[in-house]
């Protein structure tokens, strides 16, 4: 659709909201960031595993080995108490946590942008009574829905396509991984609630627009109406809204993490590094330093990429 | 200009990580003393006890934070003493036991007073026991309870069974009557009869709960016909006021260690009018009518509960402290940080994060690692494949180097029985003697039993025979027809428990080549997983005694509803406990207890792995509080020693240490039980 | 307006009992249950004390009375804390969220109103990054590594502040700086953003060439429309502080609302739980409903029929 959309509008709009992109520095350093980011913890875990046959879980068969060492040319970010090494889990941490903000933000986008742009473009009770919705799933707390969506569907209830996924990315009855998914679609489920709200907002202001009016004059059906011409007239803020939602999801997930709820062992997520060093950070700061910079790093980089997407998409308005 | 954006942010993220370094160099360990050290001027003690106390009313709380608090708003017959936990006399003076050992004999003080100067008498202690085991209160702990005679039958709403002819159906129809003991003593009366006389059948008083037992039983169903069922009553449990300051107790089997048990916040006197006054509102500060050393002052929930000492008390004159400030907290760095800064004096036991430990067992003068109490151990499913060949369990068991694992907890001492070491002398004794004996009948030894603590070896051979070859793969091992998607670790949340079974996965990983996928669930969620043994292979699990007798730990497995959660149970274990527990001499209980443990520890239903360290910290400044097996402290032995040339010189030595006030008050206490021990024994030579 | 208004308020009723609901079914949905602890109960035990709360009885008859007790206000004793109401313990807790709600966003309003002006006046400066790359800081680190790092210097080098716990007035001061650190970090980002876009507008150029002194352009014009955005964004802040917020609550140890609600989840405190979502869901739908009345004030091309 998107595709399709571009073709007719021309690259123009695009190109310059590119342009004007490059021109941001904070944002092109955000994005070089970002990228870096991305290639370390893709090529990282194998890369570390090749040189030095350490991985993430490893722990020292040698009991004197199993203790927090600093950092060292063996172990650059030192390692934990159970000895293993601090980059490995990083990096590693880094997938997960990187995971958990895309694949989150990728369901709210899924269900929030269809469920605002469909209650925007409806309006009257219908719009009333979707958003009225959204309130209500708003109120719960979300740590009630975690808990009882990890509890229920973890373990003997997981649902099937939850296992198929993880046992295709980790391996058959990787019951940890199953649980990281199940995360991911906990936190996705919460975080479309302001999506659809954002959505909803430009619908309703772009409905009573003259390609709108066309477009029904010449029998667009509704369907069509609202995903060939509405949804890719609001991108700009969704697009803006989006990158903000990455940060704030991974955020929730080390929150979550440093209650005991998150990512669970033998996986890590940065949160879940920087909830077990802040425990311990006035006896072994590199514990916490290193998932912790590299988390804020990222955070950072994600920040100033939506700073700038937003000046750039949406050159008008500067809220925020 | 425009270089400095980037060189702002570097610098900012330069800033974090030295800052961050700098702290870390901030808790090293100079100086004497860990933090600030310097008593509390106003005589008040500030502990942290724990999580938020549930309630203010001994006979329904149940947890270890509760109990430290109970015990210094309460008192009860016997109290526990601060070093060995073993009862010494509180509001009874001296007690005696009969002969066999069903029958307790009580003699309370005349000065015992409640908070608000009511006295106390032996009618409030019996009201305080049927108020534990009333249906009504449905307290969690009324099993510790069960011993008393038809204590059981009352709390779980039972009926006797009547025949027309006025008479009961006895439990044991037909058996010949129990013999009866010799020296029954106290004043005899119509209850002592009532309650003495051989035990009567009890069925559940509602028709559903009768027929679920009649539809399985034809023989109970026509013993049942056209009888009047007599629901038990408070009064039928098996306690008496003989007089006002004479109690006795009936148990309906021997049980020694009942003595033992009696200190429990469960068996605590509470003050009757006060609670049928406000109902359930009487735990409120203003409501509150106590019995111990301290009363209530203050409660902020989730903040602070403020204790001042009691001028009612009956032994107000030994109570040292002015008062107790009892912080509910929960995060252990937390707490740590609290003590460090001076703020708190002491802290409950496993508080020291595993991180800190190398750090502040350096304070000798402050670090506890003392015995407890308390074990860590793995339950298998015994009823589901691969874990229903005991082969496959020991070879397990044997592949867990418990001694690293030991180490890597730093707290913690290997385990390969299931009772702890270090806490009973005397039964270690008898179970070295026994095992001695059953291995050599078994061409084994005792120094093959020990090396059980890990075998690598022997490992890989039983997995072998149990029909999973373990072969060399590279520097490692491999079993690949090990069916791993049938096993998984299951484990509560928490940061140790994860630890530990990490360590443990890489154990077996190792050792056998067989990696497990760990599993972990919200505490709430995974008590019932485990209790229905709904998981796969190994949970965790773990024991705190709830008096100093090894029957405590045997009992996990006694019983077909056993706490075990390994789905096993063998009536001929719980016959072998009983017998134990009928026989009197301490010695030969021990060693038939212990031959149980041995029958026990043959199926390999857990895995021991650890028996815990008390692991707390208190200022120097504090005496008269021991790191006793269950950290549970008498409060009215504790006092804070201005005079820093008194303060306790080494943490490892405090048990041999002989405090001359404590000991002048602990002389003072027992005189009379002691007196009367004298008596009896001269009386016994004299025959 | 006020017939919209009233509707509003008149729907917070029934959707507040759905919410109600859907947390009653989640806590059910959820295994265990308030009594379970690490030992097992014998099943006389477990019995009495389904009978003593009612859990023998059939899920819709368990449901109605709880809905009947929640219509009339009473969410009835916590499960966990018997003797003590549901109502009395939020009264009791709310306060101390509220205390270092209230401060923090008071410390924001001034840190990050300042910082923000200053950025704006003085736009590409070294001020101007140096202010919004701390900001930035403050929105991508998390406030539990803020709150360690804070006591370890303050409270644990230096022994400046208790650490943690509620008390006197030193206890809040982490707590209050810990929390106002994201907000304070939001507000010099909004008023920033704002000012300099009031700053480009017509009327501001017309002041200045007026020939008004810039202080009264900046102060009197200047900040009043630059503020707009920090008075929207304050609705759903207060009622986020007013919730509490768990993480600092937790890494000080107050005893708020947010640490409370965590705990009464953990321990399956139904009664406690569903009081507390109650309570919360209709502030967060009064705060919701203000902000939208707000933009009807604030926008003028927004209408509410």
């Amino acid at each position: 659709m998107v595709e399709n959309v571009e073709a007719i509008k021309g690259a123009s709009l695009w190109a310059d909201a590119w342009k004007r992109l490059l021109k941001n520095r904070l944002a092109v350093f955000g994005m070089i960031v970002l990228a870096i980011m991305v290639v370390a913890v893709a090529l990282g875990p194998p890369l570390i595993r090749w040189m030095t046959g350490i991985t993430a879980d490893y722990i020292p068969a040698e009991g004197e080995l199993i203790r927090s060492f600093p950092p060292s040319s063996e172990h650059l970010m030192g390692t934990d108490e159970a000895g293993r090494d601090m980059l490995a889990r990083v990096l590693q941490g880094g997938r997960i946590s990187l995971m958990v903000g895309i694949i989150s933000t990728i369901v709210s986008l899924i269900v929030g942008v269809s469920y605002g742009a469909i209650a925007g473009y409806l309006g009257g009770r219908i719009d009333n009574f979707m958003m009225r919705l959204v309130d209500i799933i708003y109120a719960i707390p979300y740590i009630l829905i975690v808990i009882v969506l990890l509890s229920v569907f973890g373990g003997p209830n997981m649902p099937d396509w939850i296992g198929w996924l993880s046992e295709k990315l980790g391996g058959a009855g990787n019951q940890s991984l199953s649980q990281i998914f199940l995360l991911f679609f906990a936190l996705g489920l919460v975080s479309w609630l302001t999506m659809a709200r954002v959505v909803r907002g430009q619908i309703l202001s772009l409905k009573n627009q003259e390609f709108v009016l066309a477009a029904k004059a010449t029998g667009v059906s509704t369907f069509g109406i609202i995903f060939r011409h509405l949804v890719p007239n609001a991108l700009g803020p969704v697009i803006v809204y989006a990158t903000l939602t990455v940060p704030s999801v991974m955020l929730t997930e080390a929150f979550l993490s440093y209650l005991g709820l998150g990512v669970q062992a033998p996986y890590a997520s940065w949160g879940s590094l920087a909830a077990d060093g802040i425990k311990n950070i006035a006896i072994f700061p590199w514990q916490l330093i290193f998932p912790g910079v590299t988390m804020a790093l990222t955070l950072f980089s994600l920040n100033f990429l939506g700073d700038g997407l937003r000046d750039a998409l949406d050159p008008q308005t500067r809220k925020f | 200009m425009r270089g400095s954006r980037l060189y702002d942010l570097r610098l900012y993220l330069a800033v974090l990580a030295i800052s961050s370094f700098l702290a870390g160099c901030t808790t090293s360990a100079s100086g004497r003393y860990f933090g600030l050290t310097k008593p509390p001027s106003n005589n008040i003690l500030r502990y942290i006890t724990g999580s938020e106390p549930e309630s203010l009313d001994p006979q329904f709380v149940t947890g270890q934070p509760e109990a430290r608090i109970m015990m210094a708003l309460y008192d009860g017959l016997v109290e526990y003493h601060p070093k060995t936990m073993e009862p010494i006399p509180a509001i009874a003076e001296s007690w005696e036991i009969n002969s066999d050992g069903t029958e307790y004999l009580f003699h309370l003080r005349r000065n015992a007073k409640f908070s608000n100067g009511d006295p106390i008498t032996a009618k409030d202690f019996v009201y305080s026991f049927r108020r534990g085991l009333s249906p009504d209160l449905a307290a969690r702990n009324a099993n510790l309870a069960y011993y008393l005679k038809y204590a059981e039958a009352y709390n779980s709403a039972s009926a006797f069974v009547k025949n027309p002819d006025g008479s009961f159906v006895q439990k044991n129809a037909g058996a010949v009557a129990e013999t009866k003991d010799t020296d029954s003593f106290g004043a005899d009366s119509e209850f002592h009869r009532f309650i003495d006389a051989p035990e009567r059948l009890t069925v559940p008083s509602d028709e559903k709960g009768r027929s679920k037992l009649t539809d399985k039983d034809p023989k109970l169903k026509a013993l049942l016909e056209n009888k009047e069922f007599v629901p038990v009553r408070a009064e039928d449990v098996g306690i008496e006021a003989v007089d006002d300051y004479t109690i006795r107790l009936k148990l309906y089997q021997p049980a020694p260690f009942f003595l033992g048990l009696l200190p429990h916040q469960f068996f605590r006197v509470v003050h009757q009018a006060s609670i049928e006054k406000f109902g359930k509102a009487w735990t409120k500060p203003e409501n509150i009518v106590t019995s111990g050393a301290f009363k209530v002052a203050r409660h902020r929930p989730y903040d602070v509960l403020n204790v001042v000492k009691d001028p009612n008390y009956w032994d107000a004159a030994s109570v040292k402290l002015a008062g107790i400030d009892f912080y509910p907290l929960d995060e252990q760095t937390t707490m740590l940080n609290l003590y460090k800064a001076g703020k708190v004096d002491a802290t409950y036991n496993h508080t020291i994060p595993a991180a800190w430990n190398d750090t502040v067992k350096q304070f000798t003068t402050e670090y506890s690692l003392h015995p407890e109490a308390a074990v860590d151990y793995y339950s298998l499913s015994v009823k589901k494949p691969p874990m229903d060949d005991v082969k496959v369990r020991r070879a397990f068991a044997l592949a867990i180097d418990r001694e690293a694992l030991a180490l890597f907890q730093r707290t913690k001492k290997p385990l390969v029985d299931f009772t702890p070491e270090g806490i009973f002398p005397k039964y270690e004794e008898a179970r070295q003697k026994i095992y001695t004996e059953l291995l050599t009948a078994q061409g084994s030894s005792m120094a093959e039993w020990k090396a059980r603590i890990f075998d690598a070896e022997k490992a890989r051979k039983l997995l072998g025979e149990a029909g999973f070859p373990v072969q060399q793969a590279g520097s490692g091992w491999s079993c690949p027809s090990f069916p791993v998607e049938k096993v998984s670790i299951t484990y509560n949340t928490s940061e140790s428990n994860q630890r530990i079974a990490e360590f443990i996965q890489a154990q077996w990983k190792q050792n056998l080549g067989i990696t497990l996928p760990l599993k972990n669930m919200e505490f709430k969620t995974f008590l019932p997983y485990r209790s229905a043994v709904e998981y796969d292979g190994v949970v965790r699990n773990g024991w705190v005694g709830d008096y100093m007798d090894p029957f405590t730990f045997l009992n996990l497995f006694y019983s077909k509803t056993n706490d075990g959660a390994t789905g096993w149970w063998d009536p001929k274990f719980d016959k072998m406990l009983d017998d134990a527990n009928k026989e009197v001499d301490e010695m030969k209980r021990y060693e038939m207890l212990a031959r149980a443990e041995f029958f026990v520890m043959q199926q390999q239903i857990i895995i021991p792995l650890a028996t815990a360290g008390t692991s707390w910290v208190k200022k120097p400044y504090i005496k008269g509080m021991y790191p006793n097996p269950g950290t549970l402290h008498p409060w009215k032995f504790v006092y804070l020693e201005p005079d820093e040339s008194k303060w306790t010189q080494s943490m490892d030595d405090i048990m041999k240490e002989s405090d001359p006030v404590m000991n002048a008050q602990l002389e003072q206490l027992t005189a009379t039980q002691e007196a009367m021990k004298k008596a009896k024994a001269a009386a016994k030579t004299a025959e | 307006m006020l017939s919209f208004i009233l509707r509003r308020l008149l729907i917070i009723i029934p959707m507040a009992l759905l919410v109600v609901t859907v947390t009653w079914a989640l806590i059910r949905i959820a295994p265990g249950n308030f009594y379970s602890t690490e030992r097992k109960l014998p099943p006389a035990v477990e019995e009495n004390i389904k009978k003593k709360y009612g859990l023998d009885k059939p899920w819709y008859e368990q449901y109605g009375i709880m809905m009947l007790n929640i219509v009339r206000l009473d969410f009835g004793d916590s499960l966990r804390y018997p003797g003590q109401t549901v109502n009395e313990i939020i009264a009791r807790h709310l306060p101390y969220s509220a205390t270092i709600g209230f401060f923090a966003y008071l410390l924001a309003l001034v840190v990050g109103l300042s910082a923000g002006i200053i950025a704006a006046l003085k736009q590409n400066s070294l001020w101007d990054y140096g202010s919004m790359a701390l900001a930035m800081l403050g929105l991508s680190v998390p406030n539990f590594v803020l709150g360690p790092i804070l006591v370890l210097f303050f409270a644990l080098g230096l022994y400046l502040v208790p650490p943690s716990r509620w008390g006197g007035v030193s206890n809040i001061i982490l707590p209050v700086i810990t929390l106002s650190a994201i907000y304070a970090a939001y507000i010099a980002r909004l008023t920033r953003a704002g000012m300099l876009e009031v700053m480009r507008s017509d009327y501001i150029r017309t002041a200045r060439a007026k020939g008004l002194d810039e202080k009264t352009v900046l102060l009197k014009h200047a900040l009043r429309g630059g503020i707009v955005p920090v008075v929207s964004f304050t609705g759903p802040a207060l009622a986020g502080l007013l919730a509490g917020t768990v993480v600092v609550e937790k890494v000080f140890a107050i005893p708020g609302l947010g640490n409370i609600f965590i705990q009464s989840v953990l321990n399956r405190d139904e009664p406690l739980i569903l009081g507390i979502v109650a309570f919360l869901s209709i502030i967060i739908m009064i705060f919701n409903l203000a902000v939208d009345i707000s933009y009807g004030f604030l926008d003028p091309r927004i209408r509410y029929e």
